[in-house]
């Protein structure tokens, strides 16, 4: 097994990975950047808890090989605030207070950013449907759906500033 | 994880290659959504993966000679955008309730193929849409009914030399004056809506002529070794006038047809009782769509 050398951007800076074909993306995130907002959770795809953009799609940071990632471009939850400025739908869970545990808060946040990309003003079916593969065992959902919703919004406040200010 | 070497070929001609040199403990990786898992439970141990992600022969989807050509790195997410899959109903709405959307993103139509689950979720679609699957080696090129590929659970036709290159179904043309129209449904009973395992599942294609079925197929999954077509149930709608009566007794005959075990998500009864309902909702379903 030897390691490969592989270039990909993550949350827009150029980074450069030596890694084994066995290595999966989630764990050269949290132990070789140091990047711990993406979770491990189940492992085998069903709770959601790894969830990141690869190439715009959210996708199961666990289930994907680092070496696979070669020329990819990567967004993780510490790159979705912008200069200094939180993303929306992280600006919406703070206000619904849309976590207890925030174990699954990143997901729950990344895949809000996927739906928003999709679809600008989701109905909360739609929300509820996106969400679905995400698990939260501690809020019932009600708050994060609320945020979900509200960020929406607030994108589309943020979209238009003199509506806003 | 368990070590591997890990090959990425850009061709489909060195993926061959590799495939056609290697012994046994060599195998294609698509996805990944199945492989992980399995190398993390030991349930595989291949001493080297082909990684099939770059192999562009394996991409795309293109219709031609009236049929849809649906390369083996299709993701399941695809089959949900792509608007070339709209006439295949039942095919989408398995995509639809297929994991999660995440899941979506990477899993392959290949890859549950592949996989041969009984339970896998693109199968009875795939078998009421009569697929047929390409599988390819350095030395042929193979065509099979997608029903003669699955030999049992995990088991099936393809060698080990072999890849899965490209599914292809019949794509008929509604505008057409020969070609009566055609309609498709199908359901996933599972313990959740989202990663579930289904319980039962069942597609059906319908082919209407007046108020006649002029054709039907009826698959069913997770309720044999296999995904299976019930070809009784089938029988006593075919060349028929829709009707209750009729509706009810293939319905019946589809629950008698199959051989499902009890586990820890239900017992081989409710499982049948489930086929007789939903074989029945599937047609009703795909009789209003046309």
């Amino acid at each position: 097994m030897h390691k490969k050398t592989i270039h990909l951007t993550l949350n827009g800076e150029a980074r450069e990975w030596s890694v084994y074909p066995n290595e999966l993306l989630l764990n050269v995130l949290r132990e070789q950047e140091y990047l711990t907002g993406t979770k491990y959770g189940c492992g085998i795809g069903e709770c959601g808890a790894c969830t990141l953009h690869l190439d715009g799609a959210p996708t199961l940071s666990c289930l994907t090989l680092a070496i696979a990632c070669d020329g990819a471009d990567i967004l993780t939850i510490e790159g979705l605030a912008r200069d200094g400025k939180l993303d929306a739908t992280q600006q919406a869970f703070l206000e619904h207070s849309a976590f207890q545990c925030g174990f699954c808060t990143s997901d729950m946040i990344m895949m809000t950013r996927a739906l928003l990309n999709e679809n600008a003003q989701p109905s909360e079916a739609q929300v509820r449907d996106y969400l679905r593969g995400n698990l939260c065992r501690c809020t019932g959902y009600a708050s994060i759906v609320r945020a979900a919703l509200d960020a929406a919004a607030l994108e589309k406040q943020r979209a238009e500033p003199s509506a806003a200010s | 994880m368990r070590e591997f070497d890990l090959l990425q070929p850009k061709t489909l001609n060195d993926a061959l290659e590799a495939l056609a040199q290697n012994n046994a403990t060599i195998r294609p990786l698509g996805g990944g959504t199945d492989m992980l898992v399995d190398l993390r439970a030991r349930r595989v141990q291949p001493d080297t993966l082909v990684a099939l992600q770059g192999v562009n022969e394996l991409r795309g989807v293109t219709r031609a000679n009236g049929h849809l050509h649906v390369g083996a790195s299709t993701t399941i997410a695809e089959i949900l955008k792509n608007p070339l899959f709209a006439p295949f109903n039942a095919l989408r709405q398995a995509a639809s309730v297929f994991a999660n959307p995440m899941i979506r993103n990477s899993a392959t139509i290949a890859g549950n193929i592949g996989s041969a689950s009984p339970a896998g979720d693109m199968l009875p679609p795939l078998l009421a849409l009569n697929a047929q699957i390409e599988l390819v080696s350095r030395n042929e090129t193979r065509v099979m009914p997608l029903s003669e590929f699955f030999l049992g659970p995990r088991k099936t036709a393809k060698r080990a030399d072999e890849l899965i290159s490209s599914i292809q179904l019949l794509v008929t043309s509604n505008q057409s004056p020969v070609s009566n129209p055609q309609s498709s449904a199908f359901y996933k009973l599972g313990l959740r809506q989202a990663d579930a395992i289904s319980l039962v599942s069942v597609a059906v294609w319908l082919e209407r002529d007046g108020e006649k079925i002029r054709d039907v197929r009826i698959a069913l999954g997770a309720v044999a070794p296999r995904p299976m077509r019930a070809t009784r149930a089938e029988e006593i709608l075919r060349g028929q006038i829709f009707s209750e009566t009729n509706l009810k007794e293939s319905a019946r005959i589809a629950s008698t047809e199959c051989s499902p075990i009890s586990d820890l998500r239900a017992s081989a009864d409710y499982r049948r009782r489930m086929i007789a309902v939903y074989v029945r909702r599937m047609i009703e379903q795909a009789w209003q769509h046309f």
